[in-house]
């Protein structure tokens, strides 16, 4: 069995686990990050929402109930992680843009309209296009956009089809990044009759410069271009992970990628080690201090029995809303199931309430009571956990 | 304008097809009308068993008799819609060795060819089984497909002049001096009203039959009883798997395509559209179906669903449907009207035969029936998608569950000309597995679109129907890895698509 030391283990390779560990490594700490494979935002919009309620999020947070980990973190903590986030992705192929102060829209695939927060620099165009003319651009036989979707929604819009020769969103973002693609496009684009206004097109602008690429065109042809986010495979989210595991490796950030964790050593109040499954060779990973960060249902973090709900790693006690019955609606579209409440209580200083764990601390979707489809808050309270767990850590540690 | 024929009949399930396939090969013109695609009743929400006769042998010989003669018929006439799976009874411990005699006795006498198996032998048959099982009883239950059986049947009724509309909805039965003349039928997207004239209306409408009866100025006595059942992500036997005991909740397993499906509760419902399936249903069902083939407890379940019993109104009630015979009945209203009531999926054939036989009388018309000697059309041509051929092109995948492509999506859309993403997931199997349509069914809609039998504004209404249909026969089911997909589509849907309606 190989061994290691670390100051701190986070476990959980999303956005919060991402951040904590990017802030950690940013710090000095030794930081292991432990990840069971690619996390969930590489399936997100690649947008960053906070929440969608009112004008600026920060004000609507005040009205979450008392339990919601954004009123754990408070609003100071909030604008910090999105400083945070924004900086570290100046740095990447997709810089964000966008305020905490103020919401912004962007247009859904199904030409609905989607408040969020940060967006990537290749959708900011996106904001206010119901006021021009806007000209989608598609590709022959795509399997997951379908412009008819938007036309029809939205007065002042047409499309046309260029066929890039094959249909899966991954399969064309690679095409825009071979050699004379672009110009092949390009000419095509430009020889179409288009009214004056802004171009969209589903996002596969590439994974390593995507922004690049969109100017590119946009300066060819003259008008703003911007990315209409996908259904899964997402390319802005693949891209966005891709962006903050790049950054925490540059800072020294150890990764174990694709390992699940087969047992966890706890001595006392104090958690000692992890050991990852691995076929020959486990490997036993030491910490002075833990992150857990495994998410939500989707990502294994929490996982339901017929009549309970489990916290995978630790074994945790998790908060669920009563009998299996009441954990959904009736009505698929009302936002904020039951269940979504159900995680992680956490004291103050982001530790597991009533484990007596003094050196665990716990960030993201996995915490309770974040009812995040709901206020559509996701990645925004990743990030401000996952900032809120690292300082923590970092407390504890100095 | 008004479409004018001899026979219009109401309802579009197995009862119904049968008796158009039977008109149409008797050469009497006729037109079929159903409310939904076929088999969107009772039939599509069976457990698509073909009775061996054995669950009934105890309690109701003239049912088993008449399984098991139309069991050898289907298994002649429908090859390609019946799997020859073999069925076992099992006796568990506790399990009344009375029953067990009984059974073997009754089974004797009718003609049910059985073989009493020992534990190691069943188990060799099928290793899933609780391997504490005293014993097994083997007898000829076959697995059907209820869908592809009704589209057969239709397939015969419409090559030879039958017309037939689905997705319309009789909202009246037009009578003339006390006499049922003909209907009118709302098209459910449009909302559009077709008139049909004809000279006898025979009410083929299931669990709905009364309220087509009462349209018609009539009644009939029917008893609605509720049966849920649960489907597996895959197939945990190759035979169907019944309790050596009497008929209880829970008592069955079925395995079905790629996929088992385990039933049933039963429970007395008083309105056919208003059906709800309570989570406590899927335990007891999983919990029994667990005691049978131990694997049920872990496996993934992929939804829930229930299906209306349109069985007859027994003199007597004890509140179990169970206990009320599964035999038919013909009635003769005197208006013009005959409804077929009760029977089973099994014995369709026979109630479709008897019930023309009615009405050839009522014309005065002689014609043998034949649908028991000739096989069912089409069936190479309506065979379904089998994974050699799904297999044989992998370019294009819509469905990844079911592997699906977009060539064989576009072939049903183009050859239905259909606005319902229903018809073509019951026609390719499109949506039917562990993610139930939450990836393909916005892509098999973009599809309709760019083809032209859809318009954008329509699908997305289509999108939201299907997305809450779906979603209620998985709520009673979601825990584990399926309650895990449910909130990535979720997070799709009300997420990246935001869809959801406002808090």
């Amino acid at each position: 069995m190989s061994d290691s030391l670390h100051d701190v283990v986070v476990i959980g390779g999303g956005m919060s686990g991402l951040t904590a560990s990017i802030y950690l490594a940013g710090k000095g700490f030794k930081t292991a990050l432990i990840s069971r494979g690619d996390p969930v935002c590489c399936l997100s919009t690649g947008c960053i929402d906070v929440m969608a309620a009112g004008e600026g999020p920060l004000e609507a947070i005040a009205d979450l109930p008392g339990g919601h980990p954004y009123r754990l973190v408070g609003r100071k903590g909030i604008e910090d992680a999105l400083k945070l986030f924004k900086d570290t992705m100046a740095g990447s192929p997709v810089p964000y843009v966008g305020t905490p102060r103020r919401n912004r829209e962007i247009l859904t695939p199904i030409g609905t309209f989607k408040t969020t927060c940060l967006v990537p620099r290749t959708m900011e165009a996106s904001q206010g296009c119901r006021d021009d003319y806007l000209h989608v651009i598609s590709f022959s036989g795509i399997r997951d956009f379908y412009p008819s979707y938007i036309t029809s929604k939205l007065p002042n819009t047409g499309f046309s089809l260029y066929d890039a020769g094959v249909s899966s969103t991954l399969a064309i973002a690679t095409r825009f990044e071979e050699p004379g693609f672009v110009d092949d496009f390009c000419s095509w684009l430009s020889g179409i009759e288009i009214p004056p206004g802004r171009v969209a097109l589903p996002a596969v602008l590439g994974l390593r410069k995507p922004v690049a690429l969109m100017e590119d065109i946009s300066g060819r042809i003259g008008r703003d271009v911007f990315e209409i986010p996908t259904l899964p495979p997402s390319i802005p989210g693949l891209r966005l992970f891709q962006a903050l595991k790049g950054s925490f490796q540059e800072k020294g950030g150890y990764v174990f990628w694709g390992k699940a964790i087969s047992s966890v050593e706890i001595r006392g109040n104090m958690v000692e080690a992890v050991t990852l499954a691995a076929s020959g060779r486990p490997s036993r990973v030491q910490g002075r201090a833990f992150i857990l960060a495994t998410g939500s249902f989707v990502s294994g973090g929490l996982f339901a029995t017929r009549d309970a709900v489990k916290e995978t790693v630790f074994d945790l006690n998790v908060e669920i809303p009563g009998p299996r019955n009441d954990w959904f609606w009736n009505d698929f579209f009302t936002p904020g199931h039951p269940i979504e409440g159900s995680g992680i209580e956490v004291d103050s200083s982001f530790r597991p309430l009533g484990s007596g764990l003094e050196n665990l601390f716990v960030c993201g979707s996995i915490l309770a009571r974040s009812d995040i489809m709901k206020n559509h808050c996701g990645h925004g309270l990743a990030l401000a956990t996952g900032l809120k767990a690292a300082k923590m850590c970092e407390r504890m540690l100095t | 304008m008004s479409i004018k024929t001899d026979v219009i009949i109401i309802g579009g399930g197995a009862t119904g097809c049968g008796i158009a396939r039977d008109l149409a090969l008797r050469g009497v013109p006729h037109y079929l009308v159903e409310k939904g695609d076929f088999a969107s009743g009772a039939t599509g929400a069976c457990h698509g068993l073909l009775h061996s006769g054995g669950r009934y042998v105890v309690k109701d010989s003239e049912s088993a008799r008449e399984c098991i003669s139309e069991n050898a018929i289907l298994r002649r006439i429908a090859r390609k819609c019946v799997e020859t799976t073999g069925g076992l009874f099992i006796r568990l411990p506790g399990d009344s060795k009375r029953y067990r005699d009984e059974f073997l006795a009754s089974c004797d006498e009718i003609g049910i060819e059985t073989e009493v198996l020992s534990p190691s032998k069943a188990l060799d048959l099928v290793p899933g089984l609780n391997p504490a099982l005293e014993e097994a009883i083997s007898v000829p239950d076959c697995s059907i497909d209820p869908f592809r059986l009704c589209m057969l049947n239709a397939y015969t009724s419409r090559h030879r002049g039958g017309g037939i509309l689905t997705h319309h909805e009789v909202v009246e039965i037009i009578q003339e001096k006390g006499q049922c003349v003909g209907i009118k039928a709302r098209e459910r997207l449009t909302s559009q009203i077709k008139e049909i004239r004809g000279r006898v209306i025979i009410n083929a409408a299931g669990a709905w039959g009364d309220k087509i009866a009462r349209l018609g100025g009539t009644s009939v006595p029917m008893s609605l009883s509720k049966g849920s059942l649960i489907v597996t992500n895959h197939r945990l036997t190759n035979m169907v798997i019944n309790r050596l005991r009497p008929p209880s909740d829970g008592d069955i397993i079925v395995p079905n395509e790629a996929v088992c499906l385990a039933g049933t509760t039963s429970i007395p419902v008083s309105d056919p559209d208003m059906l709800e399936i309570d989570p406590a249903e899927v335990d007891i069902v999983a919990t029994q179906a667990e005691q049978m083939v131990p694997g049920f407890g872990s496996t993934r379940l992929i939804r829930a669903y229930t299906g209306v019993r349109p069985l007859l109104m027994a003199p007597v009630q004890n509140g179990d449907g169970r206990s009320i015979s599964r035999g038919f009945q013909i009635i003769e209203h005197g208006n013009g009207m005959f409804s077929i009531l009760g029977g089973k999926l099994t014995t369709y054939r026979l109630m479709a035969e008897k019930t023309v036989d009615v009405v050839m009388t009522h014309f005065g018309l002689k014609a043998a029936c034949r649908t028991a000697e000739l096989p069912l059309e089409g069936q190479d041509e309506l065979s379904g998608y089998p994974l050699s051929k799904r297999l044989s092109s992998m370019d294009d995948i819509v469905c990844e569950c079911e592997l699906v492509t977009r060539q064989s999506v576009e072939h049903a859309v183009n050859a239905m000309a259909t606005q319902y993403v229903g018809d073509i997931q019951h026609r390719t199997r499109l949506g039917m597995g562990p993610c139930q349509g939450g990836f393909c069914t916005y892509r098999a809609l973009g599809i309709m679109q760019e083809l032209g039998r859809v318009s954008p504004e329509v699908s997305i209404s289509v999108l939201k129907e299907f997305l809450q249909r779906r979603f209620k026969g998985i709520r009673p089911a979601l825990w584990g890895d399926q309650l895990r997909e449910e909130q990535l589509i979720e997070s799709l849907y009300l997420g990246i698509l935001n869809m959801g309606s406002k808090p």
